[in-house]
């Protein structure tokens, strides 16, 4: 079984190869990429474009039919303990990113929620810990390299998996490699696990989402542009750990005056 | 049999829901402190989204009258619009400033059918830059967890008004202007394009 053995080091090889042609493409980006309000850089936005609707057509074929299928078959419950025990899954992962962040009470609360909801909680099915005052929370490798200043990047829309950054893409492909139950199912050849699990928690947050991302979908002028400033907009807010983001100057004289352009903003602010 | 009409109580309830959405507008107008006027806002946004019998048009327009009430829309419209509000015409800013009003009031309208029974609870209120305050609150769902929102007021001439809503760290306007000058920029970087779409939108 050497080849299995050698798989995860071809896996992490690939990965280091991915983040050099990435990092190649950053500083060919820099300079084509117009900056956003919200701070997004875009300049591979034909290529985005195309993969978002690829994307958007697997949904409609696929994933939201699925996503609409498991709520009318599941009944609540039942799905409530399916989100409980892919988010048990992934302790390990965000006890990791808590202390990479040197976050020790969320590191705390994230090795206690493991240990009540995998024991008590009958493996993680259930969610006891909630009720003892442990939260949950999210964290990911991503959000330690922004926690210490790394900026998103340009924006990327992954196949299948959907919006994403340079930084981020990469932080998932390490958050895949520190997972241990994704190490083990590598190591025993059992690789339909991983994709599984990333199919259930898809199914599952598209499943709680099938108004609010149909509503959006509908009542947007461009609902790529939307989900590009909602995706930096929610990853900034979970670097910050919810913390309030900053605010935007609101004025009649108008936001960003250009040197030179001053005085026309002035006399139409007047009207 | 004693009992009224349904139709007779049901416009009874809703001439009764309209006269005391009527003086929780009033009441958002008097309020005090921008935590009032939030509390007050929300109270009215909610019994508005529930109450029964009152066609969508009726909705529409109710939620309409609130939007304007409570929201500085012409500010919010001229935010979003970001630098090329004054790379446009006097006709073009007057055609925008009436189309965006009319897109604010749809696209929420659209967005409300997917509420229902929730409650309000103000959390804390803050200051938010020189000008605003933000009024952090709560938004409680039956079966699901809080939703934060966090809602930035300013005080103007006669009472307070919204400038922008906050969810989860995501700010409404922000999205907003993201979206309008994505557009503009994909016609060739003029507010005609977006008039355009926008136009479209509200026939």
């Amino acid at each position: 079984m050497l080849g299995e053995r050698f798989r995860p080091r071809a896996l992490f090889g690939g990965l280091i190869l991915s983040g050099l042609l990435l990092g190649g493409c950053t500083a060919t980006g820099a300079n084509g990429g117009e900056e956003f309000d919200s701070g997004v850089r875009d300049p591979f936005e034909t290529a985005n474009r195309l993969m978002f609707a690829v994307n958007l057509a697997a949904d409609a074929i696929i994933v939201r039919p699925a996503a609409e299928f498991y709520r009318f078959a599941v009944p609540a419950p039942g799905r409530v303990a399916v989100r409980n025990f892919v988010r048990n899954l992934s302790s390990p992962v965000i006890l990791a990113n808590d202390l990479f962040q040197g976050e020790f009470e969320r590191a705390g609360t994230t090795a206690k929620r493991f240990f009540l909801n995998t024991t008590i909680g009958l493996g993680g099915l259930l969610d006891v810990a909630t009720g003892m005052g442990h939260e949950y929370h999210d964290e990911d490798f991503g959000q330690t390299l922004g926690s210490y200043g790394v900026g998103g990047g340009f924006y990327l829309v992954l196949p299948l998996l959907g919006p994403s950054n340079l930084r981020d893409a990469f932080g998932t492909g390490v958050d895949f490699f520190l997972d241990p139950v994704n190490t083990w199912a590598r190591n025993t050849g059992r690789d339909g696990i991983p994709i599984g699990r990333t199919a259930a928690e898809g199914i599952d947050f598209r499943a709680r989402n099938i108004e609010t991302i149909g509503e959006l979908q509908r009542t947007s002028l461009d609902f790529y542009a939307a989900v590009r400033s909602l995706y930096k907009q929610t990853r900034d807010s979970a670097i910050r750990n919810g913390a309030p983001p900053p605010l935007p100057d609101i004025s009649y004289y108008g936001p960003r005056r250009q040197p030179g352009e001053f005085v026309a903003a002035h006399s139409t602010a007047a009207e | 049999m004693l009992r009224t009409p349904s139709f007779v109580r049901m416009t009874m309830a809703a001439g009764l829901v309209l006269m005391s959405f009527a003086t929780a507008l009033h009441a958002a107008a008097q309020a005090e402190t921008p935590s009032e006027f939030v509390a007050t806002l929300g109270d009215s946004a909610i019994r508005m989204l529930v109450e029964e019998g009152v066609s969508p048009d009726k909705r529409i327009a109710n939620f309409r009258e609130l939007l304007l009430e409570g929201f500085d829309v012409p500010l919010i419209g001229r935010f979003v619009l970001g630098i090329h509000w004054r790379r446009a015409s006097p006709e073009q800013r007057t055609e925008y400033t009436d189309l965006f009003e009319k897109f604010l009031v749809q696209s929420y309208a659209a967005r409300l059918g997917q509420y229902g029974g929730e409650s309000l609870r103000v959390k804390a209120t803050r200051a938010g830059g020189e000008k605003d305050t933000i009024v952090s609150t709560e938004i409680l769902q039956r079966g699901r967890p809080p939703v934060k929102v966090d809602w930035r007021v300013r005080s103007g001439d006669a009472s307070y008004k919204v400038v922008d809503v906050i969810v989860e760290g995501i700010s409404m306007i922000i999205t907003q202007r993201d979206e309008f000058s994505s557009v503009i920029r994909r016609s060739g970087g003029s507010v005609e394009g977006l008039l355009a779409r926008l136009r479209e939108r509200a026939d």
